[in-house]
């Protein structure tokens, strides 16, 4: 008999094995004993220029390329530590401060980023570890990954009965230890006097005693902070301590139910006790939220502060349904944080006695309360429900002002540090309570600051500052406000993406001899008459078309778009950034583009007489405007002329142009409006949304006047041409790759979005909406009609498409056919292709269809479903984000052009609640809410008001006044602007005029 | 311990420290059941296989039956995985599809190195036991089966030595640069693209060095197989070796004690 003996012998020197064994618990609630093998080494370089010993020890990949060292030989110095310093920040200084890392200059550079330390980072927060890995990128910054767990010195095994945090501190401690000796060590052999110190960074209290007891230089961020030369704006971004919030548990009450425990969240999830969903919070009523679960129709409403427990917008939270007798009705009522909470004090918060619902916001939600119960009809009443949990924190940064209110010392000199409130700019966001020592400087300025906590014992969410973006009302500060509040990437283009750019630069042109390898594959279609149709003014020319007659009685049509997938190759830095953009950004005095100008506004804008690349989509079509056949085709063009709509539109009116163009130009639009025709046949919504554009001074931009954007016949035959192009492109590319077409749809809305339009219309006006398909919508809003307001029907439009699902890019691999569905243009089938220039999506099917014709090879990421559908997903929130941005820009404009004006204007009433109702403005295309708290005059007592749910009315009962307000009602109303007196900030205000 | 292998890219240290062209610990043991014809014991990593070897023996089922090769002996492998050998206790049936392929290439594999021919209508039996799995399994069955067949005294040609090799992205600038990691652990191999090579032979000087085994299950750019393959022999010839030793080491003691 021979025994089995294990032999420890490893099989490469430098190497000692250890292993690791632990326990994972699984979703589904399955316990797992994983063992992992883990080879100690001792190659592992400290990456300090000033150790020589270690650069010729790191191996370096299977491309043999060795790293260089990053850590600075002569690291910066500071008051505590004359001869230099390493940073060694734990988990936790990343995880509340990573904003101080990032900053540019001369702090906090030379860190080391320990493999424990970044490990823990990516598990409590994927954005911070993404941060963090970006910050390791940046030469600049010098921040060098230290794999400690797999050196051999640094190890440290989890002893029996340690918890996992403790051995994390240990391991960061042994770490400090051993860089310390190690750079003694080098600066000995190098006989340079200088070694620079080791600081480990720690807010934990215990973790700092211990390093000191084991001689480590360590010290918490604060005090570190506070020894640089720029304490000062630094100490603001350094997030409240954790050891002050210790100090602070201890005299104040609770004044927020805890949260389950995860393992009880899941369960109750998973056995159907508990529901698991987005906290949306309503624009009108800061204190009701809804949140929508699979398991119900409706959405589950959350009101009151309690009930909402800590929650803040967009998080991902676990809820509990309330009883049945404590359900409510959406709440009728417009309920502002700035009327309601106004007098709070940010700093006295814990010592106040009324607990977690102060006095006025109690009184407010009573009233909600007992008109819920006063009302006969049981259905108006939904499903209530309250959070228990949260899952995932939303928590981005926030832009807002400063409460003028909140700040004790105004004495911009002051360097005392207070607690402010922050009121963000989205209504949703609760203030945000945020210690400064600037808060004199910092009033009447657009602050960018994040939250970093919201503890139980406290009513509002602690935050700190970022910075500061400049003075309120500014163009500038305004303008950057709302790109931060969309997350729209603003800054320049990094270096690395300019160095993709074609190497001649303007001089580009395309190659004359068609030998040349561009020309490869490319049809010659520079004799076409083809040419543009764009807004005035427009640089970034995505698309031009042709039209011809054929000798056989059909018309050749082609669509040529600018072909800029072969300017960006996939996977570059270009690319990668374009990707991340997702799409061009318009605002009404500046435009962010997804990709550099040099492309964008030149060598792929199908300018006129140049010649381009495009890639075109060529039809012939009957006179009936109906498909003979198309092709599809890399190509060259040269287009004759670029109209705006205005122009294109002159031209083919005046009967006297008989030239060849022209007569293209009548055939396209004959035929697009065939093709139109048809396609309203086929049940395409025709919606609204209210639309403006500001005029602006040329010189200086400022705005002058607002107009309605006027629609001409061209501009629908453009459209018609895209719409169909998109769609045979769309058809080509879902047959060439099934499983990976990058497609858009828009799903049927399900059908009680309807329900509160339809109910609406039937009482106001006995008009009935059928929303049974798209036709039927489409044909009943024809009817929607009043003869006397023209605009009714506009009205009924826009609030039909706000019932409507957004339409949203996917995988053609990820869902059923019969979903790809694009309900608002009726077509079975569609995607983006029309606008590379401007959008991402539109740059990929041009190269799932530069495959489908087998043009080139189709690139890896573009076969893998999960990369297109993270693709997807990241344009569908940027495409959004830019129409928000793109939205609050023009709304910031048309404020700025009413500036110091009293129009009186028509508006029409389109919601009504209990203290107040909402106009539309059609000529300025503003919303406005007018509180019956505005129409008292001065010294008034607040107009009673008398609120018929079911009839959509409030009659107003005022001293001096009677007045009863109807939905759809048109009104007059007149239009000032007010500056607010705590904030400074102007706000356009709506006053009924009788 | 990283929990995934995008760190990789970080400071080219894979999730359990390796460098791209490292193996884990190769242990190996022979002779280690008296009662088998032949027999093994090979731990790669985390990754435990027993191995016994019977035959070659009269053909079973009857002479002359359908399945009868004549004039070669026909080499049979049963695989047998416990079900505590992974992560989740499961037990896998024997008509399990990829078991039943497994058990095909070692079988395709040894049937074409051992000498059959010396041993017509007869049936070598390989039984492989799976006592824990980490990655690899294929090349840890081969290279235990070329122990235990060794041990029980059949002539081959050479020693078929069996490693695993994958393409990790080895910067994430470019997608374009991938290191060949060798021999996976599981957390790789369900990670990465990845191939199991065997080859036979040392090369010059030691006979014709030949590739037996090719299995790939996953998709790789073309552009990338040339060096996974190339570190992949590479790493067989490693492999071969420390086989070889432990071979050579056990050839010792059994003279010694023959002599003392």
């Amino acid at each position: 008999m021979t025994s089995l003996k294990r032999s420890h012998a490893s099989t490469s020197t430098g190497t000692t094995l250890s292993s690791k064994t632990y326990l994972r618990t699984l979703k589904s609630g399955k316990v797992q004993k994983v063992v992992r093998e883990l080879y100690l080494r001792q190659d592992i370089p400290c990456s300090s220029r000033l150790c020589s010993a270690c650069l010729d020890l790191a191996p370096g990949g299977f491309h043999r390329r060795s790293e260089p060292a990053v850590l600075s030989a002569t690291p910066s110095a500071t008051k505590h530590y004359p001869e230099g310093h390493y940073l060694v920040p734990d988990t936790n200084a990343f995880l509340s401060a990573m904003d101080v890392f990032e900053i540019e200059g001369n702090a906090f550079q030379d860190v080391v980023v320990l493999q424990t330390v970044l490990e823990e980072v990516k598990n409590r927060s994927l954005p911070l570890y993404n941060r963090l890995i970006a910050l390791t990128k940046n030469e600049g910054k010098r921040f060098y990954v230290f794999f400690n767990d797999f050196r051999l010195e640094t190890y440290v095994q989890r002893d029996a009965g340690e918890t996992i945090n403790d051995r994390n501190d240990r391991a960061v401690r042994k770490a400090c230890a051993w860089y310390a000796q190690h750079l003694q060590q080098a600066a000995k052999s190098r006989k340079s006097a200088r070694c620079p110190a080791v600081v480990m960074i720690s807010d934990d209290k215990d973790c700092l005693r211990k390093a000191t007891g084991e001689s480590i230089i360590a010290s918490n961020l604060e005090t570190y902070v506070s020894g640089l030369p720029d304490a000062d704006r630094l100490i603001d971004m350094v997030a409240a301590s954790s050891e002050q919030r210790i100090t602070k548990e201890g005299r104040s009450q609770l004044l927020y139910p805890d949260y389950l425990t995860i393992s009880a969240m899941l369960t109750g999830v998973k056995n159907g006790t508990l529901h698991q969903g987005i906290f949306n919070v309503s624009p009108y009523n800061y204190l009701e939220g809804t949140v929508h679960v699979p398991a119900f129709d409706r959405s589950l409403i959350i009101q009151g502060r309690e009930n909402s427990n800590r929650a803040v917008s967009g998080d991902i939270v676990v809820i509990e349904l309330l009883p049945k007798d404590q359900w409510k009705a959406p709440s009728s009522k417009v309920i502002e944080e700035e009327d309601v909470g106004k007098n709070e004090s940010a700093e006295v918060d814990e010592e106040s006695p009324e607990g977690i619902v102060s006095e006025r916001e109690r009184r407010a939600l009573q009233d909600e309360v007992k008109k819920a119960h006063g009302q006969s009809t049981e259905g108006q009443k939904q499903p209530t429900a309250k959070v228990v949990g949260i899952v995932k924190r939303n928590w981005r940064q926030y832009v807002g002002h400063i409460d003028r209110d909140s700040v004790r010392s105004r004495n911009s000199d002051s360097r005392a540090q207070q607690t402010v409130f922050l009121i963000p700019m989205d209504k949703r966001i609760p203030k945000i309570r945020v210690r400064t020592r600037q808060a004199g400087e910092l009033v009447g300025k657009r602050v960018l600051v994040t939250i970093d906590s919201w503890d139980r014992e406290s009513r509002y969410p602690v935050g700190h500052f970022i910075r500061s973006l400049g003075e309120l009302e500014t163009k500038g500060a305004e303008t950057e406000a709302l790109l931060l509040e969309w997350d729209v990437q603003y800054r320049p283009f990094p270096k690395t993406v300019l160095d993709c750019l074609p190497a001649e630069g303007h001089d580009w042109k395309v190659p004359a001899s068609t030998e040349d390898p561009g020309w490869q594959g490319r049809r010659d279609l520079r004799d076409l008459l083809v040419c543009s149709i764009d807004p005035p003014g427009c640089v970034d020319i995505d698309d031009a078309l042709h039209a011809k007659k054929l000798p056989n009685g059909n018309f050749e049509i082609g669509v040529h778009i600018a072909d800029v997938s072969h300017f960006v190759k996939p996977n570059n830095a270009m690319d990668k950034e374009a990707s991340l953009r997702g799409t061009t950004v318009y605002l009404v005095d500046k435009r962010i583009d997804m990709l550099p100008m040099l492309l964008g506004t030149d060598l792929c804008s199908l300018k006129p007489y140049v010649e381009r690349f495009a890639f075109s989509v060529m039809w012939e079509v009957n006179t009936n405007a109906d498909i003979v056949n198309s092709t599809f085709t890399k190509s060259v063009i040269r287009s004759r002329e670029a109209f705006s709509y205005e122009a294109a539109q002159l031209r083919i009116d005046d009967r006297s142009q008989q030239d060849e163009l022209t007569q293209g130009m009548r055939h396209l639009m004959m035929l697009s409006k065939k093709l139109r025709a048809k396609r309203m046949a086929a049940g395409a919504l025709n919606l609204a949304s209210p639309e403006v554009r500001v005029q602006t001074e040329s010189e200086t931009s400022d705005p002058v006047d607002v107009q309605t954007k006027k629609l001409l016949d061209t501009n629908q035959l453009v459209e018609e041409f895209m719409l169909l192009a998109n769609i045979s492109v769309a058809g080509k590319n879902f047959e060439a790759f099934p499983q990976t077409a990058l497609l858009r749809r828009h799903a049927a809305p399900p059908k009680n979005n309807f329900e509160e339009l339809s109910n609406q219309l039937k009482v106001k006006k006995g008009l009935e909406l059928r929303t049974e398909s798209s036709k039927a919508l489409a044909d009943s809003l024809d009817t929607c009609v009043e003869s006397s307001e023209p605009f009714f029907n506009t009205l009924v439009r826009i609030l039909a498409t706000r019932c409507m699902m957004s339409a949203e890019y996917f995988c053609s691999g990820t869902q059923a056919e019969s979903e790809f569905r694009h309900y608002g243009l009726a077509s079975e089938i569609y995607t983006h292709f029309t606008s590379p220039i401007r959008r991402y999506a539109d740059l990929e099917a041009h190269r799932q269809l530069a495959a489908a014709i087998e043009y080139e090879s189709l690139d890896a990421s573009l076969q893998s479903k999960s990369k297109l559908e993270a693709v997807c997903k990241n344009i569908n929130v940027r495409h959004r984000n830019a129409q928000m941005a793109g939205r609050a820009s023009v709304e910031y404009y048309v404020g700025q052009a009413l500036k110091g004006r009293v129009i009186v204007e028509d508006g029409f009433v389109m919601r009504i609640f209990s203290n107040g109702f909402v106009v539309f403005v059609p000529r300025f295309g503003i919303e406005g809410l007018i509180r019956l708290r505005d129409m008292a005059e001065d010294g008034e007592k607040e107009p009673e008001g008398v609120f018929d749910a079911e009839n959509y009315s409030l009659e107003i009962k005022g001293e001096k006044r009677q007045a009863k307000v109807e939905l759809f009602q048109k009104i007059k109303v007149k239009i000032s602007d007010e500056a607010e007196k705590s904030t400074g900030k102007r706000k356009i205000k709506l006053q009924l005029v009788q | 311990m990283p929990l995934d292998t995008s760190t990789y890219a970080l400071a080219h240290l894979r999730l359990d420290g390796r460098r791209w062209n490292e193996l884990r610990r190769l242990h190996a043991q022979i002779s280690t059941q008296a009662a088998a014809d032949g027999s093994s014991y090979l731990e790669q990593g985390n990754t435990k296989v027993l191995c016994t070897v019977s035959g070659p023996q009269e053909q079973k089922g009857g002479r002359g039956g359908a399945r009868d090769q004549g004039n070669e002996a026909k080499v049979d492998v049963e695989m047998n995985i416990a079900a505590f050998s992974g992560m989740d206790r499961k037990r896998r049936a024997r008509s399990d599809k990829r078991v039943q392929e497994m058990q095909v290439t070692i079988a395709s594999a040894f049937q074409s190195t051992l000498f059959t021919h010396l041993f017509p209508h007869s049936t070598i039996t390989v039984t492989l036991h799976i006592l824990s799995q980490d990655g690899s399994l294929l090349a840890a069955c081969l290279n235990a089966a070329t122990l235990a067949l060794i041990d029980a005294g059949i002539p081959m040609s050479d020693y078929i030595s069996s490693v695993t090799v994958a393409s990790a992205p080895s910067s994430d600038q470019s997608l374009d640069e991938m290191d060949p990691l060798l021999d996976l652990n599981g957390l790789e191999e369900q990670e990465l693209p990845f191939m199991t090579v065997g080859t036979c032979g040392r090369g010059p000087g030691g006979g014709e060095e030949k590739v037996m085994v090719l299995v790939m299950e996953t998709k790789v750019q073309m552009a990338r197989l040339e060096a996974m393959l190339s570190v992949g022999i590479d790493g067989c010839k490693q492999v071969r070796g420390i086989l070889d030793g432990v071979v050579r080491s056990h050839g010792k003691r059994v003279l010694e004690s023959k002599v003392s």
